[in-house]
């Protein structure tokens, strides 16, 4: 009695012993039968890259319950923690460091912006962690990273080449380049140069603009005064918009060409059927008749799927079919064994339950994602692979063509 | 090799064209409340989303979504001022110039809050330009052009001729002198207010016309119209036309000699001269304030 | 935790750091400065280039300090003789053209690729808790900075600033050269943002211009304004709450799942403007108003 009395004559004793206790029960979380694999995505929610992060994010959301709804990997349930990258480095540091050090989470997956990805790869690989992304910087390929850093984004300079062999399979002689400032402007119009002059063509004007202008007139004036068969357009989707809209009104006569993540349904849409018709553009081939990509359009809406979030379903069940071939979760074991599962040779699979009948089975798989091939070389890049040519006809994107290596 | 140079001559001029409505609100607004209201931004933007709701959501033709998006427009501005601006009067100007730009942050992210990142068109048809030799005009852009000289007039005659812009003029000159002679500065504000408002929430629309709509469409705008307004001269509504136009030339024809990656530069570089030489603004009558 | 929240108390100090800054040009001399984030990259990209070239952190520093100062002095030189409102202008765009320079010259700055393997100084003689140590270091360099700002403010000089700030006009009849005390306020103020970029981008080891945008100017204002307008303490106490709202808001999405992010981000934007938008309206002084010096009237 006289215990109970004292104690609770001193309220702020029971409020310290009750909240330590609450924070010790919300520390420890509820009781597991196993422990969760503890996953992390950093897309772009908002910033430059907002239009596709939500995408990204829901593709890793709707792939990982799918999972968890069949068992998990092998009896342990994968707990996913989402940030925002911000597209800025600076946030995306500290986004990086709540995940890893906060919610300990073994892989991060769907950095965009190549600064974000290069800003957070030194905490990545410092912490052990697998981080896999979608950026396209070369600069990506030349850090040291113990090979912890991976990307499902082929590198500018084989992507400049792929363009320029088909502005030379067209029969396009004289061609102008625009790009707008990147990381990989510079590199991918110098590949483009290298390989379409090499191949008989001439270049009739490179020019880099800046970005998140209201116009390009005069920078178009420029160009066109120089008379090209065509323009390689390596924008991002705004400013792709206006100079397709400006060339429209101009009267331009010529063609078209660029990166499918800048010309696509999307454009078409803002800027109406007879501006867009015969716009080319080319991506990494994702096959529409994959196993792969079908099973991604069971999962989320059409409009979610576009050129980042096809990488993200990749990225979750590449991530989790490592896991279950080589029975460790850590950053270091997905590192080690992700090769297994995504390189040849293996019996093909689109997705971690078609994989883990064959794992189980003792079987080897190779992965062949929504996005490509998905076969990475020693530096984590992903490997020459086929590429998909599209054209705009009558106000819908489609396929023409394909470049299988 | 003369028709090109024309042609960014146009170029040069249709710029101008667009950035002459943007530079009229912010030098009226700046003229009569005495700071520089960086949420002319978030007003460009959020004028261009208002139509985009009308025309492309509610599908309202052009001219009648263009004038509800005007006059609401407008009442925002009112509202803005109301809610943000009046707790400040008497306040030091940089006082307000601040907290302009934690408006225009705020709205900015309203406006994205609705809406999301996306890219929008309006649902309008694009025009071939209309061609005079080897050079172009676009449709819309003599439509925006036509439009900013309208407007300009109009304001011209407003603040000349009527009651309201003679009124405007005083309040702009001499708060205290003129609330002496009995003008109620308070409702002098407001209509500035709204007229500001509205003509760059129009701006936004012609903008959205001739590129795209997302939300930082008017972030992108927004130094060049600083640019124009300083030039011209504060306060000064036709001024700030002319300085609209010499900024757009500037901006387009400069194009000839320097890195297209450098554009922004242009109009900073105006500024710093302008500034150095003749601050009151090039075509201001009045000397520095 | 413990990594993350050392983390966080690094950019906390940072920003403490640049808010000090700020504070010398608008709290002692009442001037705006739009722009703080186009110093700030000046000292990132300076440090950052003389390091990967072998100068050593001292003066690589030094250097940085010294650039950013200099620009200071530049920028403060082209407009102080004219309205105040131009000043804010012009910086504005003064760090937008840094940017885009930074942008541009690649072969000097690596361009949009930005500088990777920025070196840490003394990494080597620490296995464990590099970061801790760095943090450490920074937290004892805002302890001097805020001692000999605070000397500064309490000395005649600061007197003077603060005559300046309060009326010009006085000021020069008393025989003060205003200008030229406007441009050392403004210029310190710089070198100051300077000092943080150097370290900022010794922490981050990597930097870029996509970093360096208006954004970073804003938040160090809401830092200064919600601290408390115009004080050393209040621009520390300013960057500690900033940071923790930015933070902890990151956490409040694993409460509350059913709002988008793009939403949710929108919504911790908003916030952000209306702290700095209330604040200014209704408690200009912020959170820690300034004690007035005993020797005002």
């Amino acid at each position: 009695m006289k215990t109970k009395q004292r104690l609770f004559r001193k309220p702020w004793l029971g409020v310290a012993c009750f909240s330590v206790a609450a924070f010790f029960l919300f520390a420890a979380g509820p009781v597991q039968a196993q422990e969760p694999i503890v996953l992390g995505t950093l897309c772009p929610l908002t910033g430059a890259g907002g239009p596709y992060g939500p995408g990204m994010e829901k593709v890793v959301t709707k792939v990982v319950e799918e999972i968890n709804k069949n068992g998990g990997i092998h009896g342990r349930m994968i707990k996913l923690y989402h940030e925002d990258s911000q597209t800025n480095p600076e946030s995306a540091v500290r986004a990086a460091r709540k995940l890893i050090d906060v919610n300990k989470v073994n892989a991060i997956m769907g950095t965009w912006a190549s600064a974000v990805t290069m800003a957070i790869a030194p905490l990545c690989w410092e912490n052990k962690v697998f981080d896999i992304s979608v950026s396209g910087a070369d600069a990506i390929s030349e850090l040291k990273d113990d090979d912890y850093i991976f990307r499902t984004q082929p590198n500018s300079n084989l992507q400049g080449q792929v363009h320029a062999r088909f502005a030379l399979k067209s029969g396009w002689k004289k061609v102008a380049y625009m790009a707008v400032q990147t990381p990989f402007a510079q590199t991918f119009g110098d590949a483009f140069k290298a390989e379409f002059e090499k191949g008989g063509g001439k270049i009739t004007d490179f020019v880099i603009y800046e970005a998140n202008k209201a116009s390009y007139r005069s920078e178009l004036t420029k160009v066109l005064a120089t008379k090209p068969d065509a323009i390689e357009l390596m924008g991002y989707l705004p400013d792709s918009t206006v100079i397709a809209k400006e060339l429209y009104k101009i009267g331009y006569e010529g063609r078209l060409l660029g990166p499918n993540y800048a010309i696509n349904q999307k454009l078409v849409d803002n800027v109406g059927a007879e501006v867009a018709e015969g716009l080319y553009s080319i991506d990494p081939a994702t096959n529409p008749d994959s196993p792969a990509h079908k099973h991604l359009k069971q999962l989320v809406a059409d409009a979610d799927i576009h050129a980042y979030s096809t990488q993200s379903y990749d990225h979750i069940n590449l991530i989790a079919l490592a896991i279950a071939a080589g029975k460790v979760s850590s950053g270091t074991g997905i590192r080690n064994t992700l090769r297994t599962v995504s390189n040849p040779p293996g019996q093909e699979v689109g997705g971690y339950l078609e994989g883990i009948k064959l794992l189980s089975a003792g079987k080897k798989i190779n992965f062949q994602g929504a996005s490509g091939d998905c076969d990475f070389d020693d530096k984590g890049d992903i490997l020459s692979r086929p590429f998909s040519y599209y054209q705009v006809q009558k106000g819908k994107v489609v396929t023409i063509g394909r470049l299988d290596k | 090799m003369f028709e090109q140079f024309l042609q960014f001559v146009i170029n040069g001029v249709v710029s101008g064209g667009i950035l002459a409505l943007p530079a009229t609100a912010f030098s009226l607004l700046y003229g009569i409340l005495n700071f520089p209201n960086f949420a002319i931004s978030a007003y460009i933007t959020a004028g261009a989303f208002l139509f985009y709701a009308l025309n492309a959501t509610l599908h309202l033709p052009f001219w009648a979504a263009l004038s509800c998006a005007f006059v609401l427009s407008g009442f925002m501005g009112v509202g803005v001022d109301r809610a943000v601006f009046k707790p400040m009067r008497g306040r030091r100007h940089l006082t307000l110039a601040i907290a302009s730009i934690g408006l225009s942050f705020i709205m900015e992210n309203i406006v994205r809050f609705i809406w999301g990142n996306e890219l929008r068109s309006f649902d309008l048809p694009v025009a071939r330009a209309l061609k005079f030799g080897a050079m172009r005009v676009g449709k819309e852009q003599l439509l925006i052009l036509l439009t900013a000289v309208g407007i300009t007039i109009i304001v011209q005659a407003l603040l000349r001729g009527t009651r309201l812009g003679k009124a405007m003029r005083a309040v702009a000159d001499n708060p205290m002198l003129a609330s002496v002679k009995g003008l109620d500065s308070e409702q002098v504000i407001r209509r500035t207010s709204f007229i500001g408002a509205a003509l760059a929430g129009v701006s936004g629309i012609m903008v959205g016309v001739d590129t795209i709509v997302e939300p930082l469409m008017g972030f992108k705008l927004v130094f060049s119209v600083f640019a124009a307004a300083i030039l011209g001269g504060i306060g000064n509504a036709a001024a700030a036309v002319s300085g609209a136009f010499c900024v757009g030339l500037a901006e387009e024809v400069s194009l000839i000699w320097i890195p297209a990656t450098y554009k922004s530069a242009v109009g900073f570089g105006m500024i710093v001269v302008v500034l150095l030489l003749k601050p009151s603004g090039l075509f201001n009558r009045q000397t520095a304030r | 935790m413990l990594s993350y929240l050392v983390a966080i108390l690094t950019f906390v100090f940072i920003y403490a750091i640049l808010a000090l800054g700020l504070n010398v040009q608008w709290g002692f001399a009442g001037l705006v400065n739009l722009g703080h984030v186009g110093f700030f990259a000046v000292g990132a990209y300076t440090s950052a280039i003389l390091a990967k070239l072998g100068v050593p952190f001292p003066w690589s520093l030094t250097a940085a300090v010294c650039l950013a100062g200099l620009f200071g002095i530049l920028v403060a030189l082209s407009t102080l003789r004219l309205r105040e409102d131009f000043l804010a202008i012009v910086t504005l765009g003064f760090s937008e053209i840094v940017r885009l320079f930074l942008l541009n010259e690649s072969w000097l700055t690596g361009g949009a690729n930005g500088i990777t393997a920025i070196p840490r100084p003394l990494r080597s003689l620490f296995e464990q808790g590099y970061d801790v140590f760095y943090a450490g270091v920074l937290g004892i360099v805002l302890v001097l900075l805020y001692l000999f700002l605070e000397r500064v403010r309490l000395s005649p000089y600061g007197r003077v600033l603060r005559a300046v700030r309060e009326d010009e006009v006085v000021a020069a009849v008393a025989g003060k050269n205003v200008f030229q005390f406007k441009v050392q306020a403004f210029a310190l103020g710089a070198a100051i943002a300077g000092l943080a970029g150097a370290f900022y981008g010794h922490y981050l080891t990597f930097i870029a211009p996509e970093i360096f945008v208006p954004l970073v100017t804003v938040n160090v204002w809401v830092a200064l304004i919600v601290g408390g307008g115009g004080n050393n303490k209040g621009a520390v106490v300013g960057a500690f709450i900033l940071m923790g709202f930015l933070e902890s808001t990151r956490f409040l999405k694993d409460f509350i799942p059913m709002v988008s992010d793009f939403r949710l981000a929108a919504i911790r934007e908003i916030l952000v403007g209306l702290f700095l938008v209330v604040l200014i309206i209704y408690k200009q002084e912020g959170l820690l108003p300034e004690k007035p010096v005993t020797d005002r009237p």
